[in-house]
């Protein structure tokens, strides 16, 4: 069936001298041996005649007429520029592209136009740096809140300079023996070299009373050498002079050791609380504690002695004013009395 | 303008010797009489190739001359590697087939209707009994032409479009293959079972 339709295949080039010389030959040597195929090169032979004999037939009229006239209206259109179909796309394409464009810039503007009156300024750098993959610049809301400031201290706050007030004391030793105290008194004074400095001595019947003016620490010095009679004194009391005239605090039962460390005091405050103190320390407490818990201590001891204030502020004030041991600003009276 | 051409063109007829080159080379500098000339010189080839596809004389007219547009209007991509005639053929059958494919028609009415007894018996002496070693006068006839048009209907278009343009416009192989833009063994092939099958759409009319 394969080598019929190959036949025939080459019976067809060879009706239509699609064949060389060579194979020709041997089609036509074939067609003259065989009949079967005599036969079908014969009807494809007359297949193709009557193919042949098929006219032509005219063209329609006006068919150049109307190609030109589709042509020059074309080419007509195309110089306008107006119906030029490439031209119209590209128009049409060009003004979507600039609609487009248009929109998009408006609904930019619209965007930010919104963006800066809803959206906080925190927010709005946040975002932006969100988008922008950007680490967000630390705003500083509070210029170096705590840089460079260092933690408070405490500082030793002396206080201010107080004014000066003189020392004004009045000792008063009430004793069984006023000759042998007031023996020890005067030379106290000598031993001390205030002798010079007392200003008054005056006796009278069981009274005897020194005035001296010194500097404080004289005084001290003189309370020391005092601490002899002390064992002596049936009382002994002290009168600080406070800034008011005539008006003083009362230590009763004061040791030889308080009466020094309040002539020690470094300036009238000082002094005056420790008058104080002593005053309501001195006024439950028996003598003979007192006397003990002296003699238990070292001399220079603060047991009973009120601390010196020590107050902590950011204000550095000025320092206290230097002890005015070195003036004579100090008035001592020491009274003996008999019983 | 067009008249004068047109009438000188049809006094010379087939006579006519302008050298193709020279028109196709005028035409692509946009001279218009150039293109009435190669237009009048291949329409009616190509309005008959155009109308033995489709089987239909208006749709072959419109199809012609969309054909000449298109090649008219694509001239300057002409690079002269074939015949004028064959680039022209090869858009005009392109296009007749693409618009025979989209608008594949089946025909339902008896190719044997219009065929009188008289001219079924002659065809069928000459074709069948061989006994007429000539064709048949009657080919010549308009129910011939008729029939021949319609048998050719029936075949498939890329088969159509072979015998067409071999036995009606006398092409060779080489051009057919290169009109279809196919092999040479396809276009064998194709004229071969063309052939055959409207053989037997022919012989179905006149048994």
């Amino acid at each position: 069936m394969k080598d019929m339709e190959q036949i025939e295949e080459l019976l067809n080039c060879y009706i239509d001298g699609e064949l060389d010389e060579r194979k020709s030959t041997e089609i036509k040597r074939l067609i003259d041996n065989d009949s079967q195929i005599h036969n079908l090169y014969d009807s494809l032979k007359r297949y193709k005649n009557l193919m042949d004999t098929v006219s032509q037939v005219p063209a329609p009229e006006g068919l150049c007429d109307n190609i030109t006239a589709h042509l020059e209206r074309g080419v007509l259109l195309a110089d306008t520029q107006i119906y030029s179909l490439k031209a119209g796309r590209r128009h049409l394409m060009t003004r979507h592209f600039m609609t487009a464009a248009a929109v998009i810039a408006l609904a930019a503007v619209l965007s930010i136009v919104i963006f800066d009156i809803f959206v906080p300024k925190s927010s709005r750098q946040q975002l932006l740096s969100s988008v922008l993959r950007k680490k967000p610049i630390k705003q500083v809301l509070y210029e170096k809140p705590f840089a460079d400031t260092k933690p408070l201290q405490d500082i030793k706050v002396v206080p201010a300079k107080s004014y000066d007030v003189p020392f004004v004391a009045v000792l008063t030793l009430k004793t069984n023996n006023p000759i042998e105290v007031d023996w020890f008194v005067a030379k106290a004074l000598t031993t001390t070299n205030l002798l010079s400095q007392t200003a008054a001595i005056e006796r009278q019947s069981g009274t005897v009373r020194y005035v001296i003016n010194c500097n404080n620490q004289s005084l001290a010095d003189l309370i020391q050498e005092l601490s002899f009679i002390w064992p002596q004194c049936t009382n002994t009391k002290i009168d600080i002079g406070t800034e008011q005239a005539g008006k003083y605090v009362t230590i009763n039962n004061i040791s030889a050791g308080q009466a020094m460390e309040i002539c020690k005091a470094e300036n009238f405050v000082q002094r005056l609380r420790m008058a104080n103190d002593l005053a309501i320390i001195n006024k439950f407490t028996a003598p003979a504690v007192i006397d003990r818990l002296y003699a238990a201590a070292d001399i220079d001891s603060d047991l009973l002695v009120a601390q010196k204030p020590a107050l902590t502020s950011v204000e550095k004030t000025q320092t206290a004013g230097q002890s005015s041991n070195d003036v004579k600003n100090a008035t001592l009276t020491i009274i003996v009395i008999s019983n | 303008m067009v008249k004068p051409i047109q009438e000188q063109l049809k006094s010379t007829d087939a006579t006519i010797s302008i050298d193709e080159a020279s028109l196709v080379a005028q035409a692509k500098a946009g001279n218009m009489d150039s293109v009435e000339r190669l237009i009048l010189k291949h329409q009616q080839r190509v309005y008959n190739a155009i109308l033995k596809l489709c089987g239909n004389s208006d749709d072959a007219a419109e199809l012609t001359q969309d054909a000449f547009v298109r090649v008219i209007q694509n001239i300057k991509t002409f690079k002269g590697q074939s015949s004028f005639y064959t680039w022209l053929f090869r858009i005009a059958v392109n296009l007749t087939l693409n618009f025979c494919k989209k608008n594949s028609r089946v025909s339902f009415q008896p190719m044997n209707s219009e065929l009188d007894e008289e001219l079924k018996h002659q065809l069928k002496d000459y074709l069948i009994d061989k006994t007429s070693p000539q064709p048949p006068q009657i080919a010549a006839a308009k129910e011939m032409h008729s029939l021949l048009l319609k048998a050719l209907e029936k075949l498939d278009a890329d088969q159509r479009a072979v015998i067409v343009l071999r036995d009606i416009e006398q092409m060779n192989y080489t051009q057919i293959a290169e009109t279809l833009d196919i092999e040479i063994g396809t276009v064998k092939s194709r004229i071969a079972r063309g052939r055959k099958n409207l053989r037997e759409i022919l012989e179905g009319v006149i048994q």
